[in-house]
């Protein structure tokens, strides 16, 4: 039974009780009281009257009209006078009247009066005994009045009590739920924190499951810091801290690889010119501090744009990876000015030449390579400050225009998207779901992501392309039944209509909504926490699974998320990649496995190349593999 | 010496005070028949409360009483109604109410009246009322008679009471008065002009006053003896 009806029981019992004991009381009382007055009345009455009567003639008229008297001007039932014998000489009587109170109410009180009786004398004999009764029926009624004031009274008390009674347990409940909703995310594995309210009970409740929220995540957050330090020992230069040059090339590769946005943009390479020459002059620890600030320096410009990745591939050379930046004669005037800005206020001059190429998917590493060092030459030769834009292979663009691109984009949106399938597998080889990358008919030719990616962000089409894709989505899983993970773009998250659509098509669709895995790179998430918390809050009751991918860099920053419930996390390549020779690597993902179950997010590795990396990986933990090692390549169909 | 005042009724928040908790008592003891007022005598409660009041003469006074209920016990009526007669009008002193008790009109109980050996008209009829009704005499057929008396040949008139013995309620009444020592005819009696009579066969006609710890009874000055003479072991 809940709270306010076992409330609202007892509120009713005790008033019940309360009531049915003050009705007894009073009416009994009061009906005590009032035939203990009628029956004073009546002796006294009935005295007065003989003590009269035994002072005047005994002669009938005159007894007649002393009881027609008496009965006339008062309140009398019945006034009888008989003699000795017991025979009547005189009487009066009147009928009760009781007209505005029910018979019912009238029977449960009934009042039981004595009648008053005296005797008239007559000298020394007695002439005979009067009897009085008086009228009581006014009393049925004030009786009933006031039994039925009763009763109003304690109709409006339960009537109060009982909105009182809800107005407690309304403000007991929001906090309660409050409660148990934690108390249930805390058996989800996510340690959530709720604001204390007020009633003590319950406070001194949240208070101690907010310390225990607190302590895990503190604890979470220690362990995540180890393995990130592993990881950055792994990966980074210890001079500057950005990627080393392994790090860094596989980091290009997976982006050259990769079917969504990533797979295009911008390369760039900056030399610190003369570094021999420069270290001679400052000194190793200048020198170094040098290199530090430009990596800073890049790293920056690269978070500013949005998924820069920041490389050093050798003592002085320096690569610069934005994925999803076209612009080059913007990017090289940006850039211009903020290597202007690092070479400025200093003790030597220093030269900081640098080239730019733009790259697309299926670009070959090395060959971008090539045509860097070729511009950065040139670039040396021109000058200090002087940035070259490479030539990039030839490519030919499949739209020239603006206007065409969109036209196009529109049409094949309109047309209808195929979606690839790439299945992520448990250690079982049991689908986990299928990754599905869009892919666009342009030109007659099914194009993956990477081609026509640029021109939706540039086009402002993102919201319009994912939820084009959600309900291909929808369609397909209705149709084949197979749980879809899908892309989405920071653009769509950030727009509040996109987000509004997507949960009403999800709350239309309960059944696909719970077999769809919606995912955003980590460093999206990282880079706009709060639309990324308020997509998590809308759709999380939808019972669809929200999940990062690329995970890596960020991984400390997974403790914050924690309380969002992430259902899986998709750990980069760059991580996975030659996991089965490198022990270090090992230790980190066993490690980040070991994190995510114990807040109970699914790891998932991406970018597996072999069988043997994808062994390893179920060997550490994880709970998923995907990428070329397991991947049953599924063409896209005409 | 003067005829008993009805009293009205202190307050009304007394009165309600006192009904409700006569209520009370009721509501806890309805169902409590009426006490019987017939022979119901309590010797030892009697002789506890003459000693406690009035010591050793009280009770010389008390076992004098007992022995005369004994006495008369087998006599007839006309004996009874004699011997009850001579000996209160024997044994009490005639006194206003003012001197005994300091107090206007003070309706002594017998043993009351027994103890201080002094007492009021009513004082005395209410002894021998309640001797007579003790030895069997039925109640209906006693009355208490408040009479206009004329002292000696003066023509000076005093409010005075008397018992009267009806053998039936049409007859006239044997007086038995503290005036004159000899029981005779109530029409005998030039001296006396009759007023009004009462017993207590009225009192506890009804239902409602049947308990001794009724705060009503108190209100009535005759009530009150009565109560008074139950608490000391009379009736």
């Amino acid at each position: 039974m809940s709270l306010i009806k076992q409330l609202w029981l007892t509120i009713g019992i005790l008033l019940l009780l309360a009531f049915g004991g003050s009705l007894f009381i009073g009416v009994s009382t009061s009906r005590a009281y009032i035939e203990q007055e009628v029956s004073i009345k009546n002796a006294d009455n009935a005295n007065a009257l003989a003590l009269t009567m035994s002072q005047m003639p005994k002669d009938p008229v005159t007894l007649e009209l002393l009881i027609a008297a008496q009965f006339d001007t008062g309140h009398y039932r019945r006034i009888v006078l008989r003699d000795p014998a017991g025979e009547i000489i005189e009487q009066r009587r009147a009928g009760e009247a009781i007209d505005d109170v029910p018979a019912w109410f009238v029977d449960l009180v009934r009042f039981e009066v004595p009648p008053g009786q005296a005797v008239v004398q007559d000298g020394w004999r007695q002439f005979g005994t009067l009897t009085l009764e008086s009228q009581h029926s006014f009393a049925y009624r004030s009786l009933w009045r006031s039994s039925l004031e009763l009763v109003g009274w304690f109709a409006l008390a339960g009537a109060i009590s009982l909105l009182l009674a809800w107005w407690i347990v309304r403000t007991i409940r929001r906090p309660l739920s409050n409660v148990v909703e934690q108390a249930l995310h805390i058996g989800d594995r996510r340690f959530t924190t709720i604001p204390a309210p007020r009633t003590r009970e319950l406070r001194e409740v949240v208070m101690a499951m907010n310390q225990l929220s607190a302590a895990v995540r503190d604890m979470l957050g220690e362990e995540s810091q180890k393995l990130d330090l592993l990881r950055r020992r792994l990966q980074h230069d210890n001079v500057t801290g950005v990627l080393k040059r392994e790090a860094f090339l596989s980091q290009l590769q997976i982006h050259l690889e990769s079917q969504d946005s990533r797979a295009s943009g911008t390369l760039a390479l900056v030399r610190l010119a003369r570094l021999a020459e420069v270290n001679e002059r400052l000194g190793h620890r200048d020198t170094d501090a040098l290199l530090n600030e430009l990596a800073t320096g890049l790293d920056q410009f690269g978070k500013v744009l949005g998924g820069g990745v920041v490389g050093r591939l050798n003592g002085s050379d320096f690569g610069l990876l934005l994925p999803d930046a076209h612009d080059l004669e913007q990017l090289r005037h940006e850039l211009g000015k903020r290597l202007a800005a690092l070479r400025e206020h200093r003790q030597v001059s220093i030269g900081l030449p640098a080239a730019l190429v733009d790259y697309a998917q299926g670009n070959r590493v090395n060959e971008l390579l090539a045509s860097l060092d070729g511009a950065l030459s040139t670039a040396e030769t021109r000058g200090n400050q002087s940035l070259v834009i490479a030539q990039g292979s030839q490519r030919r663009s499949l739209f020239n225009s603006h206007d065409e691109w969109r036209s196009a984009l529109r049409g094949a949106m309109a047309k209808g998207i195929y979606l690839a399938h790439y299945p992520v597998l448990n250690e079982k080889g049991e689908l986990l779901h299928f990754e599905s990358p869009s892919r666009l008919r342009l030109n007659s030719e099914w194009q993956p992501a990477g081609v026509f990616m640029p021109w939706i962000s540039r086009l402002e089409l993102d919201s319009q392309l994912d939820l084009a894709v959600i309900d291909e989505a929808v369609r397909d899983m209705t149709q084949r039944g197979k749980p879809l993970g899908i892309n989405l773009s920071a653009a769509s998250i950030q727009d509040a209509r996109f987000v509004i659509e997507l949960q009403a098509r999800l709350k239309a669709r309960p059944d696909v909504a719970e077999r769809l895995w919606l995912e955003i790179p980590e460093s999206m998430a990282i880079h706009d926490l709060a639309s990324f918390r308020s997509l998590c809050r809308v759709l999380q009751p939808l019972g669809c699974k929200l999940g990062l991918e690329h995970v890596g860099a960020e991984f400390t920053r997974i403790a914050d998320l924690q309380d969002l419930g992430l259902a899986y996390l998709k750990i980069d390549g760059s991580l996975v990649k030659g996991i089965d020779q490198s022990a270090e690597q090992q230790t980190i993902l066993r490690g980040m496995a070991t994190l995510c179950h114990s807040l109970g997010i699914l790891a998932i590795g991406e970018g597996t190349e072999n069988l043997a990396e994808a062994r390893m990986l179920f060997e550490l933990g994880l709970d998923g593999a995907t990428g070329p090692g397991i991947r049953q390549h599924d063409k896209p169909t005409q | 010496m003067s005829l008993p005042h009805l009293r009205t009724l202190d307050s009304p928040g007394r009165r309600r005070f006192l009904a409700g908790l006569g209520g009370l008592g009721l509501a806890i003891g309805l169902g409590l028949g009426p006490a019987s007022v017939g022979a119901n005598l309590s010797p030892e409660r009697l002789r506890r409360s003459m000693q406690a009041q009035y010591g050793a003469s009280g009770l010389a006074s008390l076992e004098a009483w007992f022995a005369l209920l004994e006495r008369l016990r087998p006599a007839g009526l006309e004996t009874r109604l004699r011997e009850v007669n001579d000996f209160f009008n024997r044994r009490i002193r005639w006194l206003d109410d003012i001197d005994i008790w300091g107090q206007e009109d003070y309706w002594a109980t017998p043993l009351e009246t027994l103890g201080r050996g002094q007492g009021d008209c009513e004082d005395y009829s209410i002894a021998k009322y309640i001797t007579l009704k003790e030895l069997g005499v039925p109640g209906d057929e006693l009355r208490m008679i408040y009479v206009k008396a004329r002292i000696g040949r003066s023509g000076i008139t005093q409010a005075h009471m008397v018992l009267g013995y009806y053998e039936t309620p049409a007859s006239d009444p044997l007086v038995l008065d503290n005036l004159q020592p000899s029981i005779t005819r109530g029409s005998l009696r030039d001296d006396l002009d009759p007023l009004f009579s009462f017993n207590s066969s009225g009192l506890w006609a009804g239902g409602s006053t049947q308990s001794r710890a009724d705060p009503v009874a108190r209100l009535s000055r005759w009530r009150r003896a009565i109560d008074r003479m139950q608490e000391q072991g009379f009736i």
